[in-house]
């Protein structure tokens, strides 16, 4: 495996002091058996950030905030906060992978802050695999054609992770795309939904995120989708946890719908972000 | 998977041939090609299988070592995967080249074990805290044929049925340290119980319709299916879209609930071939001469 020779790394018997936390045996049996209970509060039945269960988090997009970068866009959904950066299209760097299609390279990062136990500062097996599920996403949505033997780098860096990095990762690619004028048959919009028994939560946070723990039971499971809203296609599909066809029949009418209302925002900022520039452009003609 | 160069007229072959259920070496949609199955021919391994699906060759070796737990899990045991694409199996895997799909390989593998009853974790546990069995589990892949999620899991799922921990006993208390005792029966041993090990179950999407188990070629033909972890009956553990293409919601719900019935179907056969494995006794190893 290669190894960061630039950095001083920590001591090896480093852990984190989250481990010290003293174990209450009966907050190990709830959470177990009754995660129903911890997920939701009061007799209105809300999460613990007075959402409703079928409520998403409130989303914030702004494009442009990456000035060297073709097309960049920022998401805030809750406290999850994404950056994307696009560069492209330009020359694809090894020459022997000459194709009639144009490339997609993903690269997906969490900072080493960004999520409760510190991440490396290499890339680790799980978002390489995070990198790999959103290319094959983007790949769905982009028009490749337009740009043969060239490729389009998009980087994802995952600022501070409470839940649903993915999902966030998505919109956020496919916002940094279109404000790249890369040419693209559609959006890509990403949602999450964690499902308990006789319950689904839209949009969960890390608390609420599904976990692998022992002894799961049934209708356990974390869904991530990446849905594109205009063609009515799935370009992206992640469950993991205990499930059958059924519930996940429902789980993803939810996460259509959702989609649904959440592509008006995206287009919205797209807009503004086309008005800004044509303000620029304006000004700049003026200038001259 | 590997690079497979098909004409139109080829492709169009597929596809028709799809759509009337009759694929190109007439299987239905929902065959899958012959396998071939042994375990327990890797003498230094505990447990080790080889699974032959058609064409896709792979060698599963696992081996047990004592270790200390995770911090965050003092309670359980591990099991680790490696898979190794080796060069011989596709000429795309030289080098460096099959690095990306192993580690796909072994992160869906991981994902679809760690959801669930699959295994048992906390019986590999032997003093809390301390020490734990670790269950290095080596996949090789010998031979690329089309559609390695499934031959892999098959084969990773009969190494484990076999898959021999020798049973340690924790002697008294010397002061702070423990000891260990391993038992001097060689065959004291115990096995785990993987009635629940998920099987992966992939579905290509082809035209309007999905196959099961595609060929290298019918990979080509497709550009997006769904790689599913089907355990016990009809349960899914965990679900992945492949391929760049997309999916129309329905076709995926319907693609969900094929690939539980297959995996179920799939799961049943396999625990029965072991079975009557075990029975017949240690036969002469076949291994691969045949």
């Amino acid at each position: 495996m290669p190894v960061d020779s630039r950095r001083l790394q920590g001591p090896e018997s480093a852990f984190s002091y989250t481990l010290l936390k003293k174990k209450d045996a009966n907050a190990e049996e709830s959470v177990l058996s009754a995660d129903l209970q911890k997920m939701l509060i009061g007799s209105n039945q809300v999460r613990k950030d007075k959402r409703k269960p079928t409520d998403a988090r409130p989303l914030f997009l702004r494009t442009g905030i990456i000035s060297q970068a073709k097309g960049s866009a920022y998401i805030e959904q809750g406290n999850t906060k994404l950056v994307c950066g696009v560069y492209g299209p330009r020359e694809v760097q090894k020459k022997s992978d000459f194709r009639l299609n144009g490339q997609l390279f993903c690269e997906f990062k969490f900072a080493p802050f960004s999520c409760q136990k510190r991440r490396s500062h290499q890339q680790d097996n799980e978002e390489l695999v995070l990198s790999g599920l959103l290319r094959e996403a983007l790949e769905a949505a982009v028009c490749l054609h337009h740009f043969p033997k060239a490729q389009v780098e998009v980087n994802i860096m995952v600022i501070e992770n409470d839940g649903s990095p993915l999902a966030a990762a998505l919109t956020c690619a496919s916002l940094a795309l279109a404000s790249a004028s890369i040419p693209m048959y559609d959006l890509v919009i990403g949602t999450a939904v964690r499902q308990l028994p006789k319950l689904l939560l839209l949009d969960p946070t890390k608390e609420e995120e599904w976990q692998p723990k022992l002894n799961h039971d049934e209708n356990n499971s974390n869904l991530t989708v990446g849905f594109m809203p205009s063609m009515q296609q799935i370009c992206a599909y992640v469950h993991e946890g205990v499930s059958n066809p059924e519930e996940l029949e429902q789980m993803l009418k939810l996460v259509t719908e959702y989609c649904l209302k959440v592509q008006p925002v995206v287009q919205l900022c797209l807009k503004e972000t086309i008005e800004k520039m044509l303000a620029n452009e304006g000004e700049n003609k003026d200038a001259e | 998977m590997a690079e497979i160069l098909l004409s139109e007229a080829e492709k169009a072959f597929i596809h028709h041939g799809v759509q009337d259920d009759l694929r190109c070496d007439g299987r239905t949609r929902l065959d899958y090609r012959p396998i071939i199955l042994e375990t327990g021919l890797v003498s230094n391994a505990s447990g080790s299988s080889r699974l032959r699906l058609a064409n896709s060759d792979v060698l599963v070796g696992v081996k047990v070592e004592l270790a200390s737990p995770l911090s965050e899990k003092p309670l359980e045991g591990r099991l680790e995967f490696f898979v190794d694409c080796s060069a011989n199996a596709t000429p795309e895997f030289e080098g460096r080249g099959g690095e990306d799909l192993a580690n796909e390989i072994c992160r869906f593998l991981q994902m679809s074990y760690m959801s669930g009853d699959t295994i048992n974790l906390a019986e590999l546990s032997v003093l809390t805290g301390q020490q734990c069995w670790v269950l290095y589990v080596d996949i090789l892949i010998l031979e690329c044929g089309g559609n390695l999620y499934d031959t892999v899991s098959l084969a990773v799922k009969s190494a484990l049925y076999t898959t021999q921990i020798p049973s340690i006993k924790v002697a008294t208390m010397d002061g702070d340290q423990p000891e260990l005792e391993l038992s001097e029966d060689p065959y004291d041993t115990k096995r785990l119980n993987t009635q629940n090990v998920p099987c992966l179950v992939t579905l290509m999407k082809i035209g309007n319709h999905y196959l099961v188990d595609p060929t290298p070629e019918e990979e080509c033909c497709s550009s997006s299916g769904v790689v599913v972890a089907v355990s016990g009956t009809k349960k899914i553990t965990a679900v992945r879209k492949i391929g760049s293409g997309s999916l129309h919601p329905e076709s995926l719900v319907s693609m969900l609930k094929t690939a539980s019935e297959v995996g179920t179907v799939v799961n049943k056969i396999l625990m029965n071939k072991l079975l009557e494995e075990e029975r017949a006794g240690k036969t002469q190893k076949v291994g691969f001469m045949r």
